[in-house]
């Protein structure tokens, strides 16, 4: 088992500095999500640490290990892609003994190991199937399969999720969490969606044009956005200069929708605002709607499912918001 | 200052090196030689235009050039208005028997040109058995001899290169934006015109550049039929190895105005594709279109009498072979007497062309995959490069090559003149364009990310390119290795400079027989040629349905 | 997916399976000719069933055939060099190693080098052949001076000289006999007018005797060949008189089986191997102890046939400009 130390890593594309000077330790066994829009440069930096991209500059290192300047197929990594990347022209069984055969194990072993890896993923007894006769999920546990049964240094998972279904994007990330826990190997995991970020993660690293925007553990990012950019791309939020709310200072601050009340619902000592209802949506638990201010800024709020009222657009609704939670950002 | 070559790039660069290698020794050599033989005074020493003045200063050989061109353009054309019809009738409406006309379209491939143009003089010729079959029903018809002629045997025998392109192109085309337009108030009819057709035209204008380049190189048709009218490739034939004068430096002028012919048709077709690529990202293939009998009648009608009669020469020459010759004179009785004849002399010719072809098959395969894999997976000028140079044999007539390899392994170092090998080096370098084009279409559709995935569980580069690539690109590998093989086993043009001694391979006796006036055994050998050339098609055609049935 | 590997597999067998084994024969000759397949294969054939050497046969127009002697000159991978005219044996004799042959008497002077560098095999007397079911055998032109007549246009074949040494002879010869000098170009240019150039001598006397074309200007052994196989072909043997051109054979100076090389001139010289030829293939032998006739194909006696003076050694000396001269005059006549 080993941590990662990433130290300085760059790499640039033409002009574009795609990975802008990184520096980076993950520790030893644990659950590490690199999380940007697209083009933030996370991609490339999983796949520096993979071996598929050089560096310009910096270093990586596994454990004491440096890594960067191996080929890519001697760094002992295990990668899930986010297509899959199961070998057409192998069965499953085929597909998971294959780093087994590179690594020469004898045949009796991989055997053994390839049946123990499928049961893991819950795909025993496919073994003898081929790729084109299995679902996408079932394709996306046969490449995880494929990467546990190495028993690799590091996992990597560049986007494993997003050619899935939303049902079964939130049942597998669980998997993926567990398994990942309880074989303990440390895993870098790449994905633009905060949500499934902030469910398997012990901490994400939050990165734009190439850089290290803020790391944390999820719900202190989330909590504690360091940068109007963290604020915005982790969940919802309303960005709102202070004086809006009638605080000091020139600054923006961040109010998180759920952190916005109804008059009548909140408690006394909260600060009250005045507007009128914009657009309501009703999602089901929750229920989320604008409210147009007085200075014409809307606000977003979200509160759970309240069948008894309605909200309709234009009519005039008091809000109180919680001060303990307005985040004040540079 | 990193370690100069990134691992990653270490696969690529050392392959894109040994393509750079053999293409420079076997391409570029050989070409500088024709090219400078081109640009050398009388003595070989001084640089001079002066062969050029002289040749194109000759309102013969100037009349050759404009004769190619036009019968280029012309054959061209007629090709591309009898298949793109036949295309889509094949594609859209309901004919019966397509698999089975789809197998015969192909056939025509197999037939070195020459014997077809010989099959038509004795079908077509002013004494043609047609002709006079003709005659005696008072009906005649012009000449088959010169510019019609030869136009009509180069589209009888090229239609398929425009067939199978626009044919796939058809089925290729998302069937959504036609539904859009006629959504937007468009006749089916007015869809056809200003949608579909479009979209295919990229299609037809490859499949046309490619029959234009073989009209322009193709030296046997005119050969038989041009009678006394001045084409390019001929003359450069009788330029270099011409019985009274040899001229290497009026070849190499000839030679290298061929390849600056093509080239810049290549290049005009190349600047015409990059501003209009529509790729339509169609998942199912286009329903069949439902129409009336009348059309399904003429459809079915026009797709059965286009490839029949494209065989006529084609089973003419079969049924020739089983009559009897004495001598050179065919008299209309059965007989084996041709096939006997030729097997007595020397089975040795079949056994080179069958050898030649396989290892020169093997050759494409082996330079040219990899150069796709290059060509497919790095993006840098040295890949741009070397996909240019592996382009470049398509401009290049096998009369050209040819003598440039003369020009060039005659002596020195490397001696090849004489032996087999220079035959099978022609072959592979020639046929390379074809197999990195059709290697690299099946690269664009493997997701790279296989590759990585099998570096990341500990395969090197080069084992994942033989674990991983080659399986996956192995069906599309083969049935380029078969068609490779069929066109080498029918190649004359280069083959008429190279061969020597022993190393005749059929087509040559055929060549030879015709000189001879041994028309039995020119008939014989083409019937044998057809033979093991349908073998290997057939097989591919199961294997392909296996490899289907299997994924 | 494994049967497209194994069917790789056994394509990779048959290939080592058919790779012609290199064995060497112990005796063996090369020749290099440019005959046509029909008369090597019965003379090859013959000669290695007689003495069991084996010939390996190096096939090429004659053209081909003397600059690859040329090439290796230093090195000479040939024995022997057959089927080549008079004047290109005459202008390479310094590749050639003499011998005196064991026909020597039979064959006239003019047709054997005086230091036995060469001797001459067959002869070729240039002939207009006629189709006669399309023209009728006694409608049919006497002699070179007839085919003037504009009522041929279109309707003789002929060969392009730059691709065939009997062509050039024809055209060089109708110079001559037409006055020499720019009044035989001129007539000559006359002939073109009336000629279908084609691209090699095959399609002549396949033209003529398939009917294609009613005339041909061609070699002599064409119109027995057609002729015996059934086609409505004969020769004329032009009145205002043709020239005959000579095919020999040589031994390679340095070559790598002398012996052999000698036994191949003796035997292809012989009075029966020249009647076998004569038979099968309508060669006209330069041995003249041979009663045409006699023999199939109808051959008359050179006796009988009015021969021309030609300079063959001048007109090959000024090929080049010739052949130029030529190719302008096929241009102009179209």
């Amino acid at each position: 088992m080993t941590g990662i130390v990433i130290a300085g890593a760059a790499r640039s594309f033409g002009t574009v500095r795609a990975v802008d000077g990184v520096n980076l330790t993950v520790g030893d066994g644990e659950f590490f999500t690199l999380l940007g829009p697209s083009g933030c440069g996370k991609t490339t930096l999983l796949r520096m640490i993979a071996g598929f991209c050089e560096l310009d500059a910096g270093e990586i290192r596994f454990g004491a290990k440096r890594i960067d300047q191996l080929p890519a197929h001697t760094r002992d990594i295990g990668m899930v892609f986010q297509n899959y990347a199961v070998f057409p022209n192998l069965t499953v069984a085929g597909n998971v003994a294959y780093g087994l055969k590179a690594r020469r194990v004898a045949a009796a072993d991989v055997a053994r190991r390839v049946d123990e890896a499928l049961a893991l993923v819950q795909l025993a007894g496919y073994g003898e199937r081929w790729p084109h006769q299995l679902s996408g999920g079932q394709l996306q546990r046969v490449a995880i399969a494929r990467a546990l049964v190495i028993r690799p240094q590091v996992l990597l998972f560049d986007e494993p999720l997003s050619n899935l279904d939303a049902r079964l994007r939130v049942s597998m990330r669980g998997e993926i969490r567990e398994l990942q826990k309880s074989l303990g190997i440390t895993a870098i995991y790449v994905t633009h969606d905060q949500e499934e970020a902030m469910s398997v993660s012990d901490r994400i690293a939050l990165m734009q044009s190439g850089r290290l925007e803020q790391v944390g553990a999820p719900a202190e990012i989330y909590r504690n956005p360091t940068s109007r950019f963290s604020a915005e791309f982790m969940g919802t939020t309303n960005l709102i200069e202070a004086q809006a709310l009638g605080r000091e200072g020139a600054g923006m601050v961040s109010l998180r929708p759920e952190a916005l009340r109804l008059d009548a619902d909140a408690p006394a000592g909260w600060p009250r605002l005045g507007g009128s209802v914009a657009h309501v949506e009703v999602l089901g638990p929750i229920t989320r709607f604008d409210v147009r201010l007085g200075d014409g800024s809307l606000l977003k709020v979200a509160t759970l499912d309240e069948p008894h009222r309605a909200l309709a657009p234009g009519a005039p609704v008091t809000l109180a918001y919680d001060p303990a939670r307005i985040t004040v950002l540079p | 200052m990193r370690l100069a070559i990134p691992h990653q790039q270490r696969l690529p660069l050392a392959i894109a090196a040994l393509g750079f290698l053999f293409l420079g020794l076997f391409l570029l050599y050989p070409l500088f030689n024709v090219f400078s033989a081109s640009v050398l005074d009388g003595e070989g020493e001084k640089f001079t235009f002066a062969n050029y003045v002289k040749i194109l200063g000759r309102p013969f050989y100037r009349g050759a050039v404009v004769n190619t061109l036009a019968i280029g353009v012309a054959a061209t054309f007629t090709t591309i208005l009898i298949s793109v019809p036949f295309a889509f009738a094949l594609a859209r409406l309901p004919v019966p028997g397509k698999a089975a006309i789809i197998a015969l379209a192909a056939m025509p491939l197999v037939l070195p040109s020459f014997v077809s143009a010989y099959a038509i003089v004795l079908l077509l010729g002013r004494a043609g058995i047609v002709t006079q079959w003709l005659q005696s029903w008072g009906i005649g018809f012009g000449s088959i001899y010169g510019a019609g002629g030869i136009i009509l045997v180069y589209t009888l025998t090229l239609y398929p290169y425009v067939l199978l392109p626009t044919m796939a192109a058809f089925k290729a085309v998302d069937v959504s934006v036609e539904e859009a337009a006629q959504s937007l108030g468009s006749s089916p009819r007015r869809t056809l015109w200003t949608v579909t057709l479009p979209i295919v035209i990229p299609a037809i204008l490859a499949g046309g550049l490619l029959v234009f380049i073989e009209t322009l190189e193709n030296f046997g048709v005119p050969f038989v039929l041009a009678e006394d009218m001045p084409i390019f490739a001929v003359e450069a034939f009788k330029l270099f190895v011409g019985e009274t004068a040899p001229n290497p430096s009026s070849a190499g002028v000839l030679g290298v105005l061929l390849i600056a012919m093509t080239s810049l048709v290549l290049l005009i077709q190349r600047r015409f594709l990059s501003s209009r690529r529509f790729a339509t990202g169609a998942r199912s293939a286009p329903p069949i279109l439902r129409v009336g009998l009348g059309l399904r009648l003429l459809a079915t009608t026009y797709c059965w009498a286009v490839v029949l009669l494209a065989l006529v020469p084609f089973f003419a020459i079969v049924v020739l072979s089983f009559m009897e010759f004495r001598g050179p004179v065919l008299h209309p009785n059965f007989s084996l007497a041709n096939f006997t004849a030729l097997f007595e002399r020397s089975t040795r010719p079949l056994l080179n062309t069958l050898m030649f072809a396989t290892l020169a098959a093997l050759g494409v395969t082996l330079v040219g995959v990899p150069i796709a894999y290059v060509v497919t997976r790095m993006r840098s000028a040295m890949a741009s490069l070397l996909d240019v140079i592996a382009t470049l044999p398509f401009a290049v007539a096998g009369t050209v090559l040819a003598i440039g390899f003369v020009v060039s392994f005659n002596s020195g170092w490397l001696i090849l003149t004489g032996g087999p090998f220079i035959m099978v080096l022609v072959y592979t370098v020639r046929k390379v364009p074809f197999a990195v084009r059709s290697s690299s279409a099946i690269l664009h559709q493997i997701d790279p990310s296989l590759e990585e995935a099998s570096i990341s569980l500990g395969r090197s580069p080069l084992q994942t390119f033989g674990r991983i690539l080659v399986p996956l690109m192995l069906g599309g590998i083969l049935s380029g290795f078969v068609l490779t093989w069929v066109t080498i086993a029918s190649e004359l043009s280069a083959t008429v400079v190279l061969y020597s001694g022993q190393w005749r391979t059929l087509t040559v006796v055929m060549f030879q027989a015709l000189e001879g006036g041994g028309g039995g055994i020119a008939t014989a050998a083409a019937s044998t040629l057809i033979i093991v050339t349908l073998l290997p098609i057939a097989m591919l055609y199961r294997l392909v349905r296996r490899y289907e049935l299997s994924t | 997916m494994t049967a497209a590997a194994r069917a790789l597999a056994i394509l990779g067998l048959i290939l080592t399976v058919l790779l012609p084994g290199v064995a060497a024969a112990q005796k063996k000759v090369v020749v290099y000719t440019s005959n046509e397949s029909t008369l090597n294969d019965l003379v090859f054939g013959a000669f290695t069933k007689e003495t069991g050497i084996a010939v390996e046969p190096v096939v090429a127009g004659s053209g081909v055939v003397i600059r690859r002697l040329q090439a290796e000159k230093d090195r000479p991978l040939g024995d022997i060099v057959w089927g080549v005219s008079r004047s290109l044996l005459q202008t390479n004799k310094a590749l050639f190693a003499p011998y005196v042959s064991k026909n020597k008497d039979a064959i006239p002077v003019e047709y054997r080098d005086p230091t036995d560098l060469w001797i001459g095999n067959n002869l070729h007397l240039l002939v207009i052949l006629q189709n006669t079911k399309i023209l009728p055998a006694d409608q049919g032109p006497k002699g070179w001076n007839d085919l003037l007549d504009p009522k041929w246009k279109g309707k003789i074949a002929f060969t392009d000289p730059a691709n065939s040494g009997s062509a050039y002879a024809t055209v060089t010869m109708l110079v001559d006999l037409w006055g020499g000098g720019d009044a035989g170009w001129k007539k000559v240019g006359v002939l073109f007018k009336n000629l279908k150039v084609l691209n090699r001598s095959s399609l002549v006397f396949q033209g003529v005797g398939n009917g294609e074309y009613p005339l041909g200007i061609s070699l002599e052994y064409a119109g027995p060949m057609w002729a015996s196989g059934g086609a409505p072909v004969k020769a004329i043997y032009p009145n205002d008189g043709t020239i005959a051109s000579m095919e020999g054979v040589a031994i390679i100076k340095n070559g790598p089986d002398p012996e052999e090389a000698k036994a191949f001139v003796d035997f292809v010289n012989r009075k029966d191997v020249r009647e076998m030829i004569l038979k099968a293939t309508f060669r006209r032998p330069t041995r003249t102890d041979l009663d045409l006739s006699s023999l199939p194909g109808g051959l008359p006696p050179l006796q009988q046939v009015k021969m021309l003076d030609y300079k063959e050694d001048a007109w090959t000396d000024k090929r080049k400009e010739t052949l130029e001269r030529i190719k302008d005059l096929i241009q102009e006549s179209r």
